[in-house]
């Protein structure tokens, strides 16, 4: 087994990708992937801004987009776009929340509702409603603060000498379902017209969202970006059985704590602004993950993914029942489900997690 | 080696015949809580005479009519539910899998909200009928996505099927709730969870699927065993894994659609129960599936008279309080020992 030696060692499927000194691998498939996806993401970004109330041709559109005068810029720059750059955010942070949490978790079926994070968010904010507090400007707050509480909850109670995936998921889901029973309580306690707006809540929606709610997920988004760089690698020693990793000198603990707090972060940032869509987490990694076969669930391509599925999702739940609007939520899992059902069918990974 | 191992053995049998003795008693007393705990209070004496000699009294007619069908509910939907996440959890490899996860409860749903919604249906025996063909559907649909390509139905990809599927029909589900506010106060009382309100009728409906469903789990329990194994280990023990696994999987649907049919979505017991069940007795499932036939229905009667008594005079659901008594029990467990993933 002679290898170049300036060629490097490169497994199959990577490419070898030389910037000045530095080399690193990329994996050739997960780039043709996240390639196709923006494309497509930017041709459904175009069409989402495109039809509406009243249609705008794509040439239009496009002016608005590069700043020129244009007399759409109402309709597509002040109503569409920022309504759209929620979505694409709320998408891009649940999906890498959901890939993140189901890496530590080692398990598929989790997300951030698994581990507390939706119901925590909901139990507060649907408490809250109960009561009467409806203001939108205290309410994404609320969400964000019910969100952490509960997953910090969780952390505490399954840490014991270390955390165990198994143990983490198990405690994080009672402690799930504990909370959406208090959700429910509240549910049958208020009145119908509370507990119908608590629901278009709990679907996630982002009717009457702008940029002032687009702009400080944004930032939050910003920061967390470096979090999440670094969780790119960190995902590949978590990846590996505990001994392993811990004889490779891995930080378990540390870096699961890291992993965990990036992706409630996240998962809590975007309840917040856009309620909890749940199932955007649950099915952009594994969508992901299946079409580009790697060993890991590749974080940008399950951003991608998500913040197609909820753009594309807006726009169908904008349009299907017109002039009606169906919250986001109803339809993420009608996009996205659908999607992962066929790649399982035609999969050809059977026993991959 | 065979005298060597045989003491352990003989203490893990013991321990676990103690163990069964024991939830076979906490069962028995509470039923009689479940008989006697209410808004009107009965001894437990009055309690046994009234079942053994009738009577006429309004306390007797109160633990007649109301009590023993709720208390009777309650023992049903405990142990299907329980036996179902077990059954489940065991097919699909996974801890996290009950029938909430893999999208069976989320069948049931859609066929009440829909009967709700749609054919006019306002009593819960009538719901019953939807309840089951939703959950007889979200599985069949499920198991269809897990066996087609290639390798089969893998754990993975039935626990994976069963989350889509299940994300489907709850968009389902929230379509009809969100456009049709009618549908969603009546809907939103059901899917809380709760043994109370039910007749006898109901018993009538649901108990010959219970059977059913058991005798269908009890078979499977060795070939659950083998699969625990992984699935090669499984065929060389010569465990059809295929017959296991739908067998089983036939199995967790009648008990769920019954539990789900007859009490609405109660979450917890499905998951924890088989959790719990395991950390008393280990994992063999001839032990842990009679355990968790006796633990759910534990769990789910004092969650139903705890729910009686906490906030006078209204009730809190059973389906409400399940969750609030058992997490402290879960958490416990899970933390007192490594979980057998």
């Amino acid at each position: 087994m002679t290898t170049d030696a300036t060629a490097g060692v490169r497994p199959a499927g990577y490419a070898l990708v030389r910037a000045g000194r530095g080399r690193f691998l990329l994996h050739r498939r997960a780039a043709v992937v996240a390639g196709s996806l923006a494309l497509v993401l930017a041709g459904v970004c175009v069409a989402y801004l495109c039809v509406g109330e009243s249609s705008v041709p794509p040439a239009e559109v496009l002016k608005v987009l590069f700043g020129q005068p244009s007399a759409n810029e109402l309709v597509v720059g002040t109503l569409r776009l920022p309504r759209m750059t929620v979505g694409l955010l709320v998408g891009a942070a649940f999906a890498v929340a959901g890939a993140l949490i189901q890496t530590v978790a080692r398990n598929p079926l989790a997300s951030p509702d698994i581990i507390g994070v939706s119901q925590g968010a909901s139990a507060l904010t649907v408490g809250a409603m109960t009561f009467g507090i409806t203001s939108y400007a205290v309410l994404p707050y609320l969400s964000v603060a019910g969100g952490v509480l509960a997953a910090a909850l969780v952390y505490a109670f399954a840490w014991r000498g270390g955390l165990h995936a198994t143990r983490f998921v198990l405690i994080g889901i009672g402690f799930a379902i504990a909370l959406r029973s208090i959700t429910h309580l509240f549910l049958t306690k208020g009145d119908y017209l509370v507990a119908q707006q608590a629901q278009i809540w709990m679907t996630g929606s982002l009717n009457g969202r702008g940029w002032d709610e687009a702009a400080p997920l944004a930032w939050v988004l910003l920061a967390m970006l470096p979090a999440v760089l670094w969780a790119t690698r960190a995902q590949r020693s978590v990846s590996l059985d505990d001994d392993t990793a811990t004889a490779l000198g891995v930080r378990l603990g540390r870096v699961r704590l890291g992993l965990v707090l990036t992706g409630v972060v996240l998962a809590s940032v975007a309840t917040g602004t856009a309620g909890p869509v749940d199932f955007v987490a649950l099915l952009a990694p594994q969508i992901a993950r299946r079409m580009t076969r790697t060993a890991q669930i590749p974080l940008l391509c399950s951003a991608l993914t998500g913040a197609l599925v909820v753009v594309l999702a807006d726009l169908l739940a904008k349009r299907l029942l017109s002039p009606t609007e169906l919250p986001v939520g109803v339809l993420t899992a009608a996009v996205g489900a659908p999607y992962l059902i066929w790649l399982i069918v035609k999969g050809r990974t059977g026993g991959k997690a | 080696m065979r005298a060597a191992t045989s003491h352990p053995r003989r203490a893990l049998v013991t321990r676990r015949i103690g163990w069964t003795a024991a939830a076979v008693a906490a069962l028995l007393l509470s039923v009689l809580l479940s008989l006697a705990v209410g808004a009107r209070t009965t001894a437990p004496s009055e309690v046994i005479d009234v079942l053994l000699h009738g009577g006429h009294s309004d306390a007797a007619e109160v633990v007649r009519t109301m009590r023993v069908p709720r208390t009777l509910i309650g023992l049903m939907v405990g142990a299907a539910l329980a036996l179902a996440g077990t059954v489940l959890q065991g097919i699909t490899r996974n801890p996290i899998a009950d029938p909430g996860i893999l999208g069976i409860s989320q069948g049931a749903s859609v066929g009440v909200v829909l009967a709700i919604a749609f054919a006019g249906i306002h009593s819960l025996s009538g719901y019953v009928w939807f309840a089951f063909a939703g959950a007889a559907l979200a599985s069949v649909a499920v198991y269809a996505v897990a066996a087609s390509g290639r390798g089969g139905a893998t754990p993975v990809k039935l626990a994976l099927g069963g989350a889509a599927i299940n994300a489907l029909l709850a968009s389902v589900t929230m379509a009809v709730l969100t456009t049709q506010a009618a549908a969603l106060d009546e809907f939103r009382f059901w899917q809380v969870g709760s043994v109370a309100g039910r007749d006898a009728e109901v018993v009538g409906q649901i108990w010959p699927f219970l059977l059913a469903g058991v005798v269908l789990v009890a078979s499977v329990a060795r070939g659950l065993d083998a699969l625990a194994l992984g699935e090669d280990v499984a065929k060389g023990l010569g465990q059809n894994v295929a017959t296991v696994r739908i067998v089983g999987g036939i199995g967790a649907t009648v008990l769920t659609g019954a539990g789900v049919a007859a009490a609405g979505t109660i979450a917890f017991v499905g998951l924890a129960v088989p959790h719990i069940a395991r950390a008393i007795v280990g994992s063999d499932h001839r032990w842990v599936l009679p355990m968790a036939a006796l633990i759910g229905p534990v769990m789910l009667l004092v969650s139903d008279v705890v729910g009686r008594i906490v906030f006078p005079p209204g009730e809190v659901p059973a389906g409400v309080m399940t969750a609030l008594i058992g997490v402290p029990f879960l958490v416990a467990l899970v933390r007192r020992k490594a979980v057998p993933a």
